[in-house]
Parts: structure tokens; sequence; C-alpha cells
């Protein structure tokens, strides 16, 4: 075996060039899937991770402040409960330090028990007089570390440690930055009373009993106001939904990269095997077994693959390890860390085998004929039809290219793919934007608000020149009361809400009396509402009110998750409800101008955007995922074309030789190898924009969100980008081969023959 | 008037123990209307002396001066230039793009110069002259060998170079179609043009106006 070893070691060093440019391939194929696997895994576990390490609760309780005697009585009493711990939670508490400061924060009084955070830098609370922990997206969003100082309700307090919780995203994705202190430390500084309580956390015995415990809760909650339970699968299917596209983008981007890997190093494989069927024609005639040889040429492919595999899996790694793991931050999950080795391995023995495979089939296939048949027929060139290509050098590698069908037809396969996925990320980041920055994206058709203005504010903005119309907004934010956790906003305006918002309507009708709602698609997938059913809204103030389902509407806010209704019954649920006012613009007018005039008149407006500005954050993130997944793939491509046109230079040799000794210069081999770069790229990019539009974009966008019709098809503008970059692709690869063509002295290369 | 001059041309392949010096300030001079012949055993360095002249390699010393142009101080350019206007080759095994018809590949090295056109109709005239007219259309794996080493001269003689080196351009014929072959080059060197060609074929030794062997490295009349 080590004898074998050694002698494949030595001829592959006998052809250095070859095997260096397989080993590339390999790395760059390597490269895509450590690029998919590290996002892919890091998605897929990270919930989970930072729910271990945390030890989150499988239930969380919040309610109107209570004894902790009363509460712990009843839970104690709840079955299935291993263990419970109580907190109180007060929000709106100003936070501040070193210029940078909030109104909103929300402080977590921690007694005794289990904590449901995990410390990832720092120490936790000992009950010391002015400790403080904080989230880690407020320690990353203001630069905060173990040791410094943070100023909670006026209060100076000591940061000593950094925590995660995974039952919610992390500030800024969340509006309101999480700081933990001990009840009998600054909690005490603060006046929280420590025999009250407005959180409990469970733990229960056995997870899959958890609706057990909930019912029991329910029915024992009476006197114990405001009550809204979170679980922790529900926690997870939130999360997993924010990053349903990048996990569907990435399924396409992986299955892109096992065609690719099989494509070129199956052609790589076969070409060498090719070259060298005379070898293995003298092979065969010494006595050597099909399987013999076989081996042997399997044993060279994985000698290449294992270095080459594990180089490119560990750049492809460390290239999406940053972006994914501040993806993950940002969802308050940690990155996988060393777990993410195990995967990786596993992909490194998919790489080499697949590798020593490509490279044994055609070695295989080949060893069973005939010696004498193999040595006969040691040809390279396929025999030539007769093509209707232009004239010239351009037409001739043209030629040269398509006298490889098999070939060809699999490198515009892959290349088409690697079109689709470009232009699919194109299509995406489009729409990530317009998401980011275009309310007419959300089905907003107003463009400023105006919040927290006394009713006579009205009639003043609806005079001011520029503005079409304004109307008083009503939102409230809401629990369903028959499945416990499920939260959605209840949006009103009086009259037609379409003048404002309008998104459109996929079943029913919309609604026209007060108790009667248009719910998104994403609400009535988590209800299970259809039309004619009945939601009950569990609002802020306790009260439930119940609206009757008249149609479902493809909104794409808060996930789909919202109701549109009167506000007559939201009113009488919530009386204190305030209404910001949303102003219309005339067509043309312009908001800037408006805003001013609005502000001459003491009115103080915000723009409408389509995402929040924390949710502005996380697309920003998902954006620089696909941007590195993008990158890969470019880089991809350009490996596909070199390759393809590196093997038709490596066996048309004595053609180019015969061509540089009658006078072509560099300029003309570039030519040549322009001219079938040029004819896979005609190929594959209209092949890729059908792929896209017909297949790829609509399934992703299946995939990403089933509340809404998210177009992902590309564009004009989009499409000549991708061919143009395709164009200059063929060009740079043409380029690069022409250059290691002319670097072969032509008496060699005539040698070869 | 000379068209090739070389003094002192040495050129060794591989290094240390293992190098092997197949000319060893070998002279030669041939004049424009010249055929010369290089014979010589397998290994000897007639390939190796033609590739020289070709400018598809650089040896390692000595002078050489092919239509004027002083090899030494050519640069890759100079030598792409020379090969593109002055010299013309023929190989033993044809080398004709197998995806071109014959009038193509003649064509082909005409769009290495001014005046594609009128190359293309040297092009057509040297089909007829060398009797090709009928199978012009032809791809190269239909044709004969014979067939083939004829559009491979018209290819090599399509931009009217100084010197045609041929390379073995018998070795892969029948007697026949050698002697078609051999005909033709003679005719190119009696329209003046200096033609170089390595060979073992006596018949191409014979019609030849003179022949020089290369043994040890060095030509000897």
């Amino acid at each position: 075996m080590i004898a074998s070893a050694r002698g494949a070691w030595s001829r592959l060093r006998g052809r250095r060039g070859r095997s260096l440019l397989a080993a590339a391939g390999i790395a760059a194929v390597a490269a895509m899937m450590g690029t998919a696997t590290t996002v892919a895994y890091g998605l897929a576990t990270g919930f989970d991770r930072a729910a271990e390490r945390a030890d989150l609760p499988d239930l969380i309780a919040r309610f109107e402040p209570e004894q902790v005697d009363e509460v712990d009585a009843r839970v104690e009493a709840l079955p299935n409960v291993a263990s419970r711990s109580y907190r109180q939670e007060a929000t709106e508490v100003p936070l501040a330090s070193a210029g940078q400061a909030t109104s909103s924060g929300a402080v977590h009084v921690v007694g005794d028990g289990r904590r449901g955070y995990a410390i990832v830098a720092g120490d936790d609370l000992s009950g010391a007089g002015d400790e403080v922990v904080v989230e880690r997206g407020l320690a990353d969003a203001w630069g905060l570390a173990p040791g410094d100082r943070l100023s909670v309700a006026g209060v100076d307090a000591r940061i000593v440690g950094v925590a995660v919780a995974p039952d919610n995203v992390a500030f800024p994705l969340a509006s309101a930055p999480r700081v933990y202190v001990a009840s009998q430390g600054l909690g005490a500084q603060l006046g929280a009373d420590p025999g009250l309580t407005n959180m409990a956390l469970i733990w229960s015995q056995d997870p899959s009993r958890l609706d057990t415990t909930l019912v029991q809760a329910r029915a024992v909650s009476f006197g114990i106001d405001n009550l809204r339970f979170l679980t922790r699968a529900g926690v997870q299917v939130q999360l997993d939904e924010a990053a349903g596209i990048v996990i569907a983008l990435l399924i396409a981007f992986s299955a892109a990269a096992l065609g690719v890997a099989g494509v070129t190093l199956g052609a790589t494989a076969r070409a060498e095997v090719q070259r060298r069927l005379e070898t293995i024609g003298v092979m065969r005639g010494l006595g050597f077994s099909r399987i013999g040889v076989a081996a042997q040429y399997g044993l060279e492919a994985v000698i290449v693959a294992v270095p080459a595999g594990a180089l490119g899996l560990g750049v492809g790694a460390l290239l999406a390890y940053g972006p994914s793991a501040r993806l993950l931050e940002s969802l308050n999950e940690l990155p996988p860390g060393a777990a993410l080795l195990a995967p990786l391995a596993g992909c490194l023995l998919v790489i080499v085998g697949l590798v020593a495979l490509a490279t044994m089939w055609p070695a295989w296939r080949a060893a069973s004929r005939r010696p004498a048949e193999i040595l006969r027929g040691a040809e390279l060139t396929a025999r030539p039809r007769r093509l209707p290509y232009p004239a010239g050098f351009f037409g001739l590698g043209a030629r040269l290219v398509a006298a490889r069908v098999g070939r060809t037809a699999a490198t515009v396969s892959v290349l088409a793919v690697s079109t689709a996925l470009v232009l699919l990320m194109l299509a995406l980041a489009t729409r990530l934007d317009a998401l980011q920055n275009d309310p007419a994206s959300l089905g907003k058709r107003y463009q400023l608000t105006v919040n927290g203005a006394p009713d006579s504010t009205l009639p003043v903005v609806r005079d001011v020149p520029g503005v079409a119309a304004a109307a008083p907004r009503y939102e409230a934010s809401a629990a369903d009361s028959f499945q416990l956790g499920e939260t959605f906003k209840l949006i009103a305006f009086p009259g037609d809400h379409t003048e404002y918002e309008s998104p459109p309507v996929t079943e029913g009708r919309r609604v026209q009396t007060a108790g009667e709602a248009e719910i998104g698609a994403g609400l009535a997938n988590a209800l299970g509402a259809r039309r004619g059913s009945t939601i009950a809204a569990q609002l802020g103030s306790g009260r439930e009110v119940r609206f009757r389902v008249v149609g479902i509407v493809a909104a794409l806010g808060n996930e789909g998750r919202v109701a549109y209704v009167r506000p007559t019954r939201l009113l009488e649920g919530d009386p204190g409800l305030t209404p910001a006012i949303a102003v219309r613009l005339s067509p043309g007018a312009d908001p800037a101008q408006v805003t001013s005039e609005l502000r001459s008149r003491g009115i103080d407006t915000a723009a409408v955007g389509a995402a929040t500005s924390s949710s502005r954050e996380f697309l920003g993130v998902l954006a620089d995922v696909l941007r590195v997944v993008a990158i890969v793939n470019i880089l991809i491509a350009l490996f596909i074309l070199t390759q393809s046109l590196a093997l038709t230079a490596l066996e048309r040799r004595p053609t180019l030789a015969v061509l540089r000794a009658g006078g072509a210069g560099r300029r003309e081999v570039a030519l040549v190898l322009a001219g079938g770069a040029t004819l896979v790229v005609a190929l594959a990019a209209p092949a890729g924009v059908v792929l896209e539009r017909a297949v790829l974009g609509p399934a992703v966008a299946d995939m990403a969100v089933d509340y809404v019709t998210l177009p992902l098809s590309a564009d004009v503008g989009q499409i000549t980008f991708a061919v143009l970059g395709l164009l200059l692709l063929a060009l740079t690869a043409a380029l690069w081969v022409a250059r290691q063509v002319g670097r072969t002295p032509i008496a060699v290369a005539l040698r070869e023959e | 008037m000379n068209v090739v001059s070389a003094r002192g041309l040495t050129k060794t392949y591989g290094r240390g123990r293992a190098a092997r010096k197949v000319l060893d300030a070998a002279d030669l001079d041939v004049s424009g209307g010249e055929m010369v012949a290089v014979a010589g055993r397998s290994g000897s360095g007639k390939s190796t002396l033609l590739h020289l002249i070709g400018g598809l390699d650089r040896p390692d010393a000595g002078t050489l001066e092919v239509a004027g142009s002083r090899l030494d101080r050519l640069t890759e350019r100079g030598f792409t230039d020379l090969r593109r206007h002055q010299v013309g080759f023929i190989f033993q095994f044809f080398h004709l793009v197998p995806e071109l018809t014959g009038e193509e590949n003649v064509a082909m090295p005409t769009r290495l110069v001014n005046g594609h056109s009128s190359g293309l109709a040297r092009a057509r005239a040297l089909i007829r002259e060398l009797g090709l007219d009928e199978v012009s259309g032809r791809l190269p794996h239909t044709l004969s060998g014979g067939e083939q080493q004829r559009f491979a001269i018209a290819r090599a003689l399509v931009n009217e170079p100084a010197v045609l080196l041929a390379d073995e351009p018998t070795g892969n014929l029948d007697a026949d179609a050698a002697r078609t072959v051999l005909r033709h080059l003679r005719a190119v060197a009696s329209g003046g043009r200096a033609v170089l060609l390595a060979t073992h074929d006596e018949a191409a030794a014979e019609i030849a106006d003179r022949v020089v062997h290369l043994d040890g490295g060095r030509l000897r009349a």
C-alpha cells in the first residue's frame, strides 16, 4: 500500500501542472460546499445550541405583577414541572453608556434558581450591589465589555458579564435591549420589590407533554391579569421563519455545488484517463487487473483530493463563518464553533469519495477494453462534425469546444445553474432593498406618519399642500386567546383601509363592518384560520375582542401576522389606544417639502420605511451572507469556464501548437479560446435566465415565505448585468488559459502528438 | 543569397548527468531556390534543427539568421512575426485542424496577415495548383494521407514564406503519395524558396539539391 502510494505520488509529481489544476478544481468545489455547510449548519442548529447552553425554559409566562408566593403555589401545582424561577421585568427603562442611550431598556431582576441565559463573556451576577449583565446584542451595538459602566435608570452599574438568551432576537433587531440585575443587588437599588414577580420561567420534565402543562396553567390563572405564554417551540418557529430565505437559497446553492463537483471532477478525470489510455493499455498488457488499474487511478485521486478538499472547505468555511456568525448573533443564537468540524469532515469524505469515483469509473471503463484496442484508441480528438460556426480563430474555438458534446453540455448545465443562482441573488437583493426602503413593497400607500399628536392635528395635516389624504391609524399587539403564544398585530383605519394599506386579497373580501377582520396569510397559517373562522385577540389591556374572518390578504409585514379591522371594536377592547396619523402624499409631491411645511406648523413627522430600523440591520446581515455566496458562486463560474478551456487546450495542444507554428500569437490563441468560452456562455446564459425565472425564483419564493407571493424574477437590467459578467468571466478565462498555452514551447506541444 | 545561415548551433536537452547534446556547434547555409535534405538516425536532432530554424525553439549557443533576421536578437513577438511571414512548416502527421475543411485549413494562416481576401484567393490558387479542388470542402478525416499532406503544403505556402521547413513529410505516406508530395516540394524550391526537409526517405534525399548528415550533433555534407 505504501509502495503504491509512493508510486502514485511520484506520478502526480511528474505531471505537476495537471495535478495542480485538478487540485484547484477540487478546492473550488470544496469551498462552495464549505460555504454552504457553514451557513446552513449554523442556522439549522443555532437555536438548539443556544437554547441548550442558555438552559432556556420550556415555557415563559408574563403577567401583571403578583406576589411570588402566590404565583409559585400555582406553578408548583402544575403537572410536568421540573423546576421554576421568577423574575421581575421592567420595560421602558433608560439605559446609557459612553454617549449611547435608550429609553426603551428592559431590566430583568433575577432571583435564585435557574437563570435561562448563557454567559458568553465575563461572569454571572454574584449578588453584589452594582452588578449588571448585558445582552450580547447591546454589548455589540454599544461596544460594551465586562468592566465597563452602564447607567441603569440613572444608577451607575458595573458590567460583569455578557449574556445570550434565545427566547427573543437580539438588540437592535429587538427594539428593547435587555439587561439582568440581581434582586438583592442592583435590583434593590432600583426599588424592585423582591416579593413581586411578573415573569415565570418553567422547565418541564417532559417537553412533549408541555401542552398539558399549558392547559392547566390557563385553568389556574384566574386572578392573574394580562397572562401571556411563550413556548420554546414557538420561539424556534419565529426564528426559523426569519432565516427561511437564506436556508432556501443555500439548498439551491448546495445542489449547484454538487452539480459542479460532479461535472468538473468527472470531466477532469475523463480527460486524464483519455490522455493516458496508452499507459492503461500497457498496464493491462502487463497483467494488471481492471480493479488494479482503477484502484491506482483512485489512489492518485485521493492523494490530490484530501489536501485540496480540506483546503477548499477551510477557505469556504472561513469566508462564510463571519457573516453567518453575525446572522446568528442577531437572532441571539450561538455560532457552531468546533462543532462545525464534524459536518465539514463529512463534506470532505463526500468530496474525496466523489473524486475517487469520478476518476475510477472512466479508468475502469477504459480498462475493460482489450489492451490492443486501448493502445490503438489512444486518441483524444472526437470525430469532428461540420457545424455552422463563424470563420476565423473565434469560430474555430467554438468548433473545438463543440466537438466535445458531452462535456460542453455538462459545462453549459452547470454554468446555467450558476447564472440562475447569481440572477436569483440579484433579484433577492433587490427585493431585500425594497423591503428595507420602499413602503409600497409592504402594501403601504402612505409616506409619512405623525406620532402622538392630538386629535386636532388631523385637519391641520390635511390642509397642507401636497397631502392627498390623512387618517388615524390604530395599531395594537395582540395574542390569540385560543392558541397562546401566537402573537399578531391588529391594524385599524376608520373607513376603507385600502386607501392607506392595501395588501392584495387572496381569498374572500375586504372588511365592511366592525366585527369583521381580514387577516394576513401568515396569521391564517399560524392559527389555522379560514374565511368564516373567529379570531379572539387578547389585547395589552387584558381584554379580549373577537372578529369574524372575511378575507385573507397577502400581507408581508410582521411575517403576515396581521389583521385589518375597523377601530370601533378595537377601541372597546382598549380605550387607551392612541392612533398615529398616516399621511398620503399627492402624486409628485416632494416628501421633504411636505415634512418641512408640517414642521413649520409644529407637527413632527416620520418617513415610512418598509422594515423597521432594527429589521433593516437584520436584512443587511442577510445581504452580507448572500454576498459571500454570490462571490463564491462567481469564482466557481470562472473556474468552470477556465477548467473547460484548460481541458480543451490540453487535449488540443497539437492543434494550438500548429497554429502557433504558423504565426499565431497569444492574441489569436486567446481568440480561439474566447470563441469556445463564448459558445458556452451563449448557451448557458439563456438557459440560466429561464431556470431562474421559471424554476428557482418561484421555488425559493415559495420556500422563503408561504404567506405572500414574493416576486423573485430577475429584471432586464439584472439579466444584462449577469450576461455581461459571464462574458467578462469568459474573456478572463480565455486570457488566462492563452497565457498558459503561450508558456509551453511549441516544439514540446508538437512532440505530444 | 543565403536565406538560412546557422553558425555553431548548440542545443542540449536535460540537465546534469541526463543532459543530451543533440546539436553541437552545427553550421548550415541554405539559399533561396535550394532544396536541402537533412538525414540522420532517429533522435539525431533533425527535428530540433528545423524547430530552431523555424523559430519554434531557441538554441543554447550559436548564431542563426533566417530571411535576414538574427534569431538570437528577436523577442517573442519577433519570433511570432518570423513564423507568420517568413517560415512555412510541414509535419509528418499533417496536423490539419480536424474541425476545418481542407480549404479552411489552408486559409486559416491568411487571417494572421493583412489582406485576408487576397490571401483567400492565394489559398484557392494553391489548392488548384496542388490538385485538391475537388476535395477542398471535405474534413481532414475523410481525406487520404497524401491529400492531407498536400493541404498541409498549401497551408505552409499560403503566406508566401521565404523558407519551407518539412519534418519527415513523407514519413506517413505510401510510395505514390510520397512521390507526389516530393514533386510539389521540389517545385516550391524551383520557385525560389529555400526548402529544408528532415527525412529518412532516400527518395527525398535523391530529389534534394544537397544532403547533409546530422551525426553526433554535427552536420556534415
